[in-house]
């Protein structure tokens, strides 16, 4: 009997999760200029040198194991700080880039495209990248460094430069590609 | 309730054949070939066996057969469409396709053995609740659908991915068809042969809804994301372009 009523539970539980799931895909769109206003600065140099190897074997050199495993585990938590905000910076710009791909210039289009195809893979960098961050400040031993997510950062932002520019010409940002 | 039963049975398979319909009017059988594909095989089912049960009564055997061939394939092409579902929404995007893959692989396998040790016990309860096999099967496939498409939601949500309206739809009434699924093998787990009907129109009651949403998402008109204001104002445009800079000069 028990099993049984492990299953029913199972299936109530699912059924109620899909709803709710299902649901939210409704809500997509909105205010375009409430979301450019929820992105945050994020400095890359700053993000680079917290998880920069070298950076690490030098203070690993020259303080007490202790002392090492507390900053270590100060300089992660900073890091796991910049990469959320990266990911909610990609979440916005993919939401931008969504509206941007309705324009009816190409252009536009094919721009907006790349941005929200490279702000989604920013965003499932991030997703393992936190886990291992976190592992590395319980092992400091242990690189686990998200190289990767300081290199999308960047193709995200010239992506919103080349996306900006297309769409307000004015701006003669067009120099700095 | 003999009416709800037939009601339940003829219904929703009517409902199917106007959304086939409304397929074929817009073309849509291109985009989802296997859905529609799927769509049709329910059809030819549903006329086969209620062909069989009006001209064969007397031959339950032959009305079994074609039950069990059919929850087969019906159960192969379901997981079809959930994979049709997967590619157009995150497989066709090339950044997404390789780690998700691994995701539903590892999701996948980790189910068919967990699904393989619950279907034994199930057995085990006693041989008189389990019909035969293909409640096994048919249990361990609403359990995989299930958490297939959570994790399909789960994932596209994540990821802040928008659905179109169709796929939202076909996705939501499979997920809504597999979870009811799930309830009733439970229920008939639970209270045997003498919960057989109630729990078939739990089961018929659920695909019906399943239908109504297809349709519902299908004739809605398709509700694209409605954005309004100008996206990045220039300054913040200037501060990206400070940013480039600073990498450009690096």
């Amino acid at each position: 009997m028990i099993f049984p009523a492990v299953i029913i539970v199972a299936g109530l539980i699912a059924l109620v999760l899909i709803l709710r799931l299902g649901n939210g895909h409704g809500r997509s769109g909105g205010n375009l200029d409430e979301l450019a206003a929820r992105l945050r600065p994020i400095d890359v140099d700053a993000f680079r040198n917290l998880i920069d190897e070298r950076e690490a074997e030098y203070l690993r050199a020259r303080l007490s194991p202790k002392e090492f495993r507390s900053i270590h585990r100060e300089r992660m938590l900073a890091a796991v700080e910049y990469v959320r905000c990266a990911s909610q910076n990609a979440a916005i710009l993919t939401r931008l880039g969504e509206a941007a791909r309705q324009n009816p210039d190409p252009a536009v289009g094919g721009a907006a495209e790349k941005l929200v195809n490279n702000a989604l893979r920013l965003r499932l960098y991030a997703f393992q990248a936190v886990p291992r961050m976190y592992v590395s400040m319980l092992f400091p031993a242990t690189c686990l460094a998200p190289h990767f997510i300081a290199e999308t950062y960047d193709t995200m932002t010239r992506q919103v430069v080349t996306l900006g520019c297309l769409q307000h010409p004015a701006q003669g940002m067009s120099g700095a590609l | 309730m003999l009416f709800l039963r037939y009601y339940f049975w003829i219904a929703p398979h009517l409902f199917l054949g106007v959304l086939v319909a409304g397929f074929l009017r817009r073309g849509l059988q291109r985009q989802l070939p296997i859905f529609f594909a799927y769509t049709v095989f329910t059809l030819i089912q549903f006329l086969t066996l209620f062909t069989v049960s009006l001209f064969a009564t007397s031959s339950l055997n032959s009305y079994r057969w074609v039950l069990v061939c059919g929850m087969g394939v019906d159960s192969f092409f379901q997981f079809a469409v959930i994979y049709e579902l997967t590619s157009e929404l995150l497989l066709s995007r090339s950044s997404l396709a390789a780690p998700l893959r691994t995701v539903l692989r590892w999701v996948a396998a980790v189910l068919l053995l967990a699904v393989a040790v619950a279907s034994g016990a199930l057995s085990q309860i006693s041989v008189e609740r389990v019909m035969n096999v293909l409640q096994a099967v048919d249990f361990s496939s609403s359990v995989i659908r299930c958490a297939l498409l959570i994790v399909l939601f789960l994932f596209t949500r994540a990821l802040q991915i928008s659905w179109r309206s169709h796929t939202a739809g076909i996705a939501l009434g499979f997920g809504i068809l597999a979870s009811i699924e799930l309830t009733g093998t439970g229920l008939r787990g639970a209270f045997g042969s003498s919960g057989y009907i109630a729990v078939d129109l739990l089961r018929m009651s659920g695909f019906h809804v399943c239908v109504v949403i297809w349709l519902v998402y299908l004739f809605l008109p398709d509700r694209t994301p409605a954005f309004t204001g100008r996206g990045l104002p220039e300054a913040d445009l200037a501060l990206w372009d400070q940013e480039l800079r600073r990498m450009v000069q690096r």
